[in-house]
């Protein structure tokens, strides 16, 4: 069929954004029918790469090679023509249409055609999602609407779709950041399988084990370069995640399990018989009963979308529960409003770090110091002192050994691992009895999440409980006491720390998903 | 232009680079346009800004004139921009003026005029009562039942004019003089003219006395902190525990206290008494007053200096030059369109908000 031995790659590819050089002097091969994995920390230029090779940027210097031939892309539907689509994290899917009608949309087939005005052929358009499906080696219910398909199967369409358009080349982008271990499997199934049918899948991770489990060759991206390349077969996890953290010094994943047990306190936040109903579009949850103690870490695991985030509001005031009981220490809170919880030492680490967690256009001073500015401590006399404002935000920036240039520049100036100290910094003054940590290293690269994770050692090894809900199956391992086990919207099971495994886990999170109901009108 | 939004304020956003450019930018670009204008009409733009200048800060007697004509813009621009800086887009502070001019010049004229000089006192506290009254509605509808706040008090204006329309050609009308006007006030219940015979009166000290307790507000105050990150960032705000609904309604509340002050300023320092069409616009001046100043205490003195320059400047210059008083509402018009722009950033943030 074709005797290429280069589908897509680049040489000696640069791009700088101001004075910094997002990529320098890339080169990369990917041969016909491989997948080839993408690695390396936040901000080590893995987006700005896919970005020249879809021609949404344009490079500096180098060149993109499709099929051994040089192209310069100058704009990105060049790219699509050429036959490189990609799968984004956030899915683009419309919501309310069918799957279907997502397959087809921007191409419909035509039965007559009238210009604006033809009408769509969904027989052709079915029978055509069947052949896609069919050669994936999928089943999918077509005319499900798009928003009630379980997360994995809109991913599966997003991929047909762009299949069907003629994509040869697929870049995913963190495909398995949503999904739970058992759909996970069932999307590597697919990408092997469409790679042994021809497709050439470049594939960005953070996930070393899946990095490993799937792809054929890897790539890893520091700091803008390419410090690595390898076929899997010739390589091993901690190899690459050496040259991921540069140096090779330190072991990467978070290892270090949960440890001293024998501090674990009294009870300190206590829920019982927790149900929410479902407001908008929100997850509604069902009779809801945990515990955190002294010295305690518990980690909520469970697919996104099972009501964690509703948990999470419902336990820190921002969200009103229907029934049942919140308790912290002996007193009942569950109507207390945000405002009091915190006042009472209830600590909360957003999920949302950019648009909850910080106000990320105010300055970095505003951020740390902000929720204290009732405080006496900050005035003198009638008036907030500056000094004193200064004084409070730079003894919490540094207990938390924050890297700030400036105390007036926007939060947003710091990197994402410091942005989330910021929040710590401020969170965990004046010894808050319990924290509710939400996706607390989310967008965070590996040496952060190594502060972040010491963070919350200590917080709990001075006799803190925490509640952690986590996407990352390594942190929760790493870090709970105790992990439950979160899906659609209730405790399914409870787990030791040190008894769980990934796959109890993630047997018991896609347990309870309950069957796609028919969605036929 | 720096990239923070109308909300920007003091003290928690970062000063950006070019905080001065932005300020001088409309000028610029309301120089050029307007310098265009003359030359289509033949004049050398150059002799005509001299002469405008001339006109508003030549001689003690045009900077009087330019401060009294800056005075009710002090008051009105501090009004917007407590709002603003809080993410509460108040266009409201207009019909809170007028309506605190007719209170004002009500407890002026009816009450006896033995109580000598407390009638001052007495009216800017009734007059603010009123404005504040005013605008808490729709801060309180907008906090509890997100009723859009740039509705509700844009439509609260036309109400206020009404009501004021009403009172002062039936109730309170005058019986001595004509239309529309109510009596005079009594003469102890004047503010005292500064320096005769310009209009400039202590009003315009009262005037920066709001200016200076909104800087101290913004920079030094729990509530006007949390103002400030409620105009940023209203999930965070509530995320670290301020009352968002709090926020937003004491906001207006103030800022319908410093439109009141400036109504009672108006009444009891300039007219006298209360007349309809008390405000030729003097609250949405202010809103372009609050824009150009950046929300900052010392751009909104800046700026209502300058609105008052052009609009004592664009009175007279008619008088010595063939210059029709439609170019200096060029210069005025040219100059709120460029600070105005920042407006359609927050039209764009309140859509971010909602998505």
């Amino acid at each position: 069929m074709d005797d290429v031995t280069i589908r897509l790659g680049a040489r000696g590819l640069s791009k700088a954004y101001g004075a910094v050089e997002a990529n320098r002097d890339i080169s990369l091969d990917v041969a016909p029918a491989q997948i080839h994995a993408i690695v390396g920390e936040n901000g080590a230029g893995k987006s700005t790469l896919m970005r020249c090779l879809q021609g949404i940027e344009r490079p500096d210097a180098g060149t993109i090679i499709v099929d051994d031939n040089e192209v310069t892309f100058t704009q990105p539907q060049q790219a699509l023509n050429l036959g490189i689509g990609m799968v984004h994290q956030e899915f683009m899917l419309a919501p309310d249409l069918t799957l279907l009608e997502n397959l087809v949309l921007g191409d419909e087939p035509e039965r007559v055609s009238l210009g604006v005005l033809s009408r769509v052929d969904w027989g052709v358009a079915r029978t055509s999602g069947e052949t896609l499906a069919a050669q994936a080696g999928v089943t999918i219910d077509w005319s499900r609407r798009s928003a009630s398909a379980p997360v994995h199967v809109q991913q599966f369409v997003e991929i047909l779709r762009l299949l069907r358009r003629g994509t040869r080349i697929l870049i995913l982008d963190e495909p398995t950041a949503v999904l739970a271990p058992q759909q996970v499997d069932d999307l590597f199934a697919l990408l092997r399988r469409l790679r042994d049918g021809g497709t050439t899948i470049l594939f960005i991770s953070h996930k070393l084990r899946e990095v490993t489990a799937l792809a054929d060759r890897v790539t890893v991206l520091r700091r803008g370069e390419v410090t690595y390349q390898a076929a899997i077969s010739d390589t091993d996890v901690d190899t690459i995640a050496s040259h991921i953290v540069g140096g090779g010094d330190s072991s990467v994943a978070p290892v270090r399990r949960a440890s001293n047990r024998s501090s674990v306190g009294a009870s300190v936040f206590d829920v019982t018989g927790l149900s929410v109903p479902s407001i908008d579009k929100s997850h509604a949850l069902h009779d809801v009963h945990l515990s955190v103690k002294e010295g305690e870490i518990v980690g909520i695991a469970g697919v996104a979308g099972n009501g964690q985030d509703e948990l999470v509001e419902c336990l820190v005031g921002l969200r009103a529960p229907g029934d049942g009981q919140v308790r912290l220490r002996d007193a009942d809170i569950t109507r207390a409003s945000n405002t009091e919880r915190r006042a009472r030492g209830i600590a909360y680490i957003s999920a949302d770090r950019r648009h909850e967690g910080l106000a990320i256009d105010a300055s970095v001073e505003a951020n740390v110091i902000a929720g204290s500015q009732r405080s006496a401590t900050l005035k003198r006399g009638y008036f907030l002192s500056a000094a004193r404002i200064r004084a409070l935000a730079r003894d919490r920036l540094e207990r938390l050994n924050v890297t700030f240039g400036s105390l007036k520049s926007p939060a947003s100036s710091l990197s994402g691992g410091n942005q989330q100290r910021l929040v710590f910094a401020r969170e965990t003054d004046g010894d808050p009895s319990f924290m509710m940590a939400a996706q607390p290293t989310r967008g965070v690269d590996i040496r952060g999440i190594e502060a972040i994770h010491r963070i919350l050692w200590d917080f709990r090894d001075r006799g803190g409980a925490v509640l952690l809900v986590s996407e990352e199956m390594d942190e929760l391992l790493a870090l709970s006491d105790r992990i439950l086990v979160m899906s659609d919207g209730r405790i399914v099971g409870e787990v030791e720390g040190d008894k769980a495994d990934p796959q109890s886990i993630g047997r018991l999170m896609v347990l309870q998903d309950r069957e796609p109901e028919p969605a036929h009108v | 232009m720096s990239d923070q939004a109308i909300a920007q304020n003091n003290g928690v956003v970062p000063d950006a680079i070019g905080k001065g450019f932005a300020f001088v930018f409309p000028f610029i670009a309301a120089i050029f346009v307007s310098g265009l204008a003359l030359l289509a009409i033949g004049e050398n733009p150059v002799d005509i800004f001299v002469l405008m200048a001339n006109e508003a800060f030549g001689t003690e007697r045009r900077i009087a004139a330019t401060l009294s004509a800056a005075t009710p813009l002090l008051f009105t621009g501090v009004a917007t921009a407590i709002c603003f800086r809080s993410g509460v887009f108040n266009v409201g502070v207009d019909g809170a003026f007028v309506l605190a001019g007719l209170a004002a010049a009500y407890i002026g004229f009816t009450l006896p005029a033995a109580f000598g000089v407390s009638l001052i006192p007495m009216a800017f506290v009734f007059a603010a009562l009123v404005a504040a009254a005013w605008l808490y509605v729709p801060g309180y509808l907008m906090a509890h039942y997100e009723v859009d706040e740039v509705v509700s008090t844009l439509m609260l204006n036309f109400v206020a004019l009404g009501i004021a329309g009403y009172l002062v050609n039936g109730p309170l009308l005058s019986e001595l003089s004509g239309n529309n006007v109510t009596p005079l006030i009594h003469e102890a219940a004047h503010l005292p003219r500064l320096l005769p015979p310009s209009t400039l009166h202590a009003g315009f000290f009262i005037g920066l006395l709001m200016v200076i307790a909104y800087g101290i507000w913004t920079r030094r105050t729990a509530t006007g902190f949390e103002g400030a990150l409620v105009g940023l960032n209203q999930r965070f705000s509530r995320a670290i525990g301020i009352s968002v609904p709090g926020a937003i309604i004491l906001a207006m509340v103030l800022s319908g206290i410093v439109a009141g002050f400036g109504g009672a300023s108006h009444a009891m320092g300039q007219l006298h008494r209360f007349v309809e069409g008390f405000s030729p616009g003097y609250g949405f001046t202010g809103m372009a007053v609050a824009l150009l100043g950046r929300n900052t205490a010392l751009g909104i003195f800046l700026s209502a200096v300058l609105f008052g320059a052009l609009a004592s400047a664009g009175t007279t210059v008619q008088f010595f030059s063939d210059i029709p008083l439609d170019l200096v509402n060029i210069v005025e018009g040219t100059v709120m369109i460029f600070a105005v722009v920042e407006i359609s950033r927050l039209a764009w943030r309140r859509r971010r908000k909602a998505a």
